[in-house]
């Protein structure tokens, strides 16, 4: 008795000292990618038009992923980098809007990997976005400035899979924000008033799904092209706003292609390859 | 369990998430009509005063030209139709452009004297004045400053301002006319006014709407002008007005109002103080609208104009002689 608990107790200290030297080794583990992209974007802005104004739009996607040391190693992070401009005008086409947006998301994914093939992700994220849109035809309201940041929650399916030995990797992930503020100016206040006579008002708003439905979602798949890793997929990029009795809308349909790397942080390493338990993707 | 919930949790929140969208639809007359009506009824600024001034009732007014709106009629007809409604505001700050034409509603300077005339202004100015960053100055014979400001759509330079009232300094006073000075950047006017004063001055207030009820104001907020640091007038200054001195015109007025040596002189300026901001309807035709009011520092309206200290008309008499009854008025002023 007292051997085989002995025994027990050795094989646990070893799945523990494992899995710490496995856990250190895997947050060095990092996937990468870049995509570009272009689709049309539906832009709307009470505070300077009540018509929805439509157009191309291009788009640019950074994203970062590795594991973490965090609920025994299986909780990954995830940066996402996005910026967006569009070229919109409103139905009659007789004004044009430009719009300018930049977004940073950081979200933390417990993984639960079903199989060998399947992974499901969930988890928290944090989001911070910031922009402009111009109508090149207003006066005194000529353009409204972008700026929200909120907590949500983000959930993520891996497939990995193969067609005649042929390696694809299938992803589709949707964020959600459920929590955060937003700036904004009165219904009719000018950027006169709040900049230059500097008079105060409800400028940030609390944010929830009341006020501010918002989603975002990616499908990508990756596939090896020679010695790369391909990327191609689809942004669905939907913000919406109704705070201060202004209503604000952002849809955007974006087609993207770049490429993914996945290395190990130790300099003259990174072509090595990442084993399925260990890799954040 | 926990995977199981974070999902129906999810699918939840997704399916709570709704299109945030304005509800307007169409392009027909009806719908161009409806959605105008609808900007001026959410977002002008001054439906309440109007109604009290002149009765104004903006349901009345939908429903007087409703009838006038048929689905058949053509553009020409249509923008006809909508310049008169929009003109029942009585505000030249309410403009609706096409590639028609733009509407303004002109009997806030057309039912006044003109006041001014450029042709006697040049016996004034003569052939040697001095233009410098949109005024244009020249000393009179009797050693009175006299500066035009025909505008204030272009900034107005602090080195500008400087060189030139240090080169009017000589003289015994100054005339600041804004005759026919249809407005343009509330700052530069502003830049202008602060050249006039020693100390912080209270000029007015602003508010502006906080939603689309007629009533849906924010508090009003002090404005004041500040004095430059840069070279400032220290004796006393006419300014000339007429009916035509309009918008950031008149707010300039009524800075310069507030302030100890300064004389209004010349007739009620022409209003406009309200903000504009620009809209749209489904046609892609723009509309401007008052959408921020501006009080003076007794939260008195200056929307329909600003009443001068001395009040004076060019006569006949004087502009048969090419004299202009306001700048000699404003001389004989400054030299007493």
């Amino acid at each position: 008795m007292k051997r085989t608990f002995a025994l027990f107790i050795l094989i646990l200290s070893w799945c523990n000292v494992f899995s710490q030297e496995d856990s250190l080794r895997t947050t060095r583990y990092v996937m990468r990618s870049f995509l570009i992209g272009t689709g049309r974007a539906n832009v709307l802005d009470t505070y300077l038009s009540p018509l929805e104004y439509k157009g191309p739009e291009v788009r640019v996607l950074f994203e970062n992923m590795r594991m973490t040391r965090l609920m025994g190693g299986n909780v990954s992070a995830q940066h996402v980098f996005q910026a967006d401009f569009s070229y919109t005008k409103n139905p009659a086409q007789t004004a044009r809007m430009y719009t300018g947006m930049v977004s940073w998301t950081y979200a933390l994914h417990y993984q639960f990997r079903l199989n060998e093939r399947l992974k499901i992700l969930a988890g928290p994220t944090l989001d911070l976005n910031g922009g402009c849109i111009y109508n090149n035809r207003n006066s005194n309201n000529p353009a409204q400035a972008k700026a929200y940041g909120s907590i949500g929650a983000s959930g993520m399916v891996i497939y990995k899979m193969r067609i005649k030995d042929y390696p694809l990797t299938v992803r589709y992930q949707a964020s959600l924000p459920l929590l955060g503020a937003m700036f904004s100016p009165e219904y009719g206040e000018s950027y006169y008033e709040i900049f230059s006579l500097k008079h105060g008002g409800k400028h940030v708003s609390f944010t929830s799904l009341h006020n501010s439905p918002s989603l975002r979602q990616w499908l990508t798949l990756d596939f090896p092209i020679r010695q790369f890793n391909m990327r191609i997929g689809y942004v669905c990029d939907i913000q919406q706003a109704k705070v201060n009795n202004l209503k604000s809308h952002i849809y955007s349909h974006n087609f993207m292609i770049g490429f993914v790397r996945n290395f190990y942080i130790l300099k003259g390493k990174n072509r090595i390859s990442m084993p399925h338990n260990v890799t954040p993707y | 369990m926990i995977m199981k919930k974070t999902i129906y949790y999810l699918l939840l929140a997704v399916l709570a998430t709704s299109c945030i969208r304005e509800d307007i639809s169409g392009n027909s007359p009806e719908d161009n009509f409806e959605a105008l009506w609808k900007i001026i009824d959410e977002q002008y600024c001054f439906l309440e005063y109007k109604s009290q001034e002149y009765g104004l009732d903006w349901d009345e007014v939908h429903a007087r030209y409703a009838e006038r709106i048929t689905s058949s009629m053509g553009s020409e007809a249509l923008f006809e139709v909508l310049s008169e409604m929009v003109n029942e505001l009585r505000d030249g700050h309410v403009n609706l452009s096409s590639s028609l034409a733009t509407s303004q509603y002109r009997e806030w300077f057309d039912a006044y004297p003109r006041n001014f005339s450029d042709s006697i202004q040049s016996n004034y100015l003569k052939k040697d004045y001095v233009n410098s960053s949109g005024l244009t100055y020249q000393i009179l014979d009797n050693n009175i400053a006299y500066i035009y400001c025909s505008s204030f759509s272009d900034g107005i330079g602090d080195g500008n301002l400087d060189q030139t009232l240090n080169k009017l300094a000589i003289c015994d006073g100054l005339i600041i006319d804004v005759r026919n000075n249809g407005g343009g950047n509330l700052t530069t006017a502003q830049k202008l006014a602060a050249r006039f004063t020693d100390k912080k001055v209270l000029v007015g207030y602003m508010c502006h709407k906080t939603g689309p009820g007629h009533n849906d104001f924010s508090t009003p907020e002090a404005v004041y002008i500040e004095p430059s640091s840069g070279i400032r007038w220290q004796k006393k200054a006419v300014v000339l007005t007429n009916r035509r001195s309009y918008s950031a015109t008149n707010d300039f007025v009524n800075s310069m109002k507030q302030f100890d040596d300064v004389v209004i002189v010349g007739d009620k300026t022409g209003g406009g103080s309200g903000l504009p901001f620009s809209s749209e309807i489904p046609n892609g035709w723009s509309i401007r609208f008052s959408a921020s009011p501006m009080f003076d520092p007794d939260m008195g309206q200056l929307e329909f104009g600003i009443d001068p200290d001395v009040k004076v008309d060019m006569t006949s008499e004087d502009m048969q002689q090419g004299k202009d009854t306001m700048i000699e008025t404003a001389c004989r002023i400054l030299k007493n």
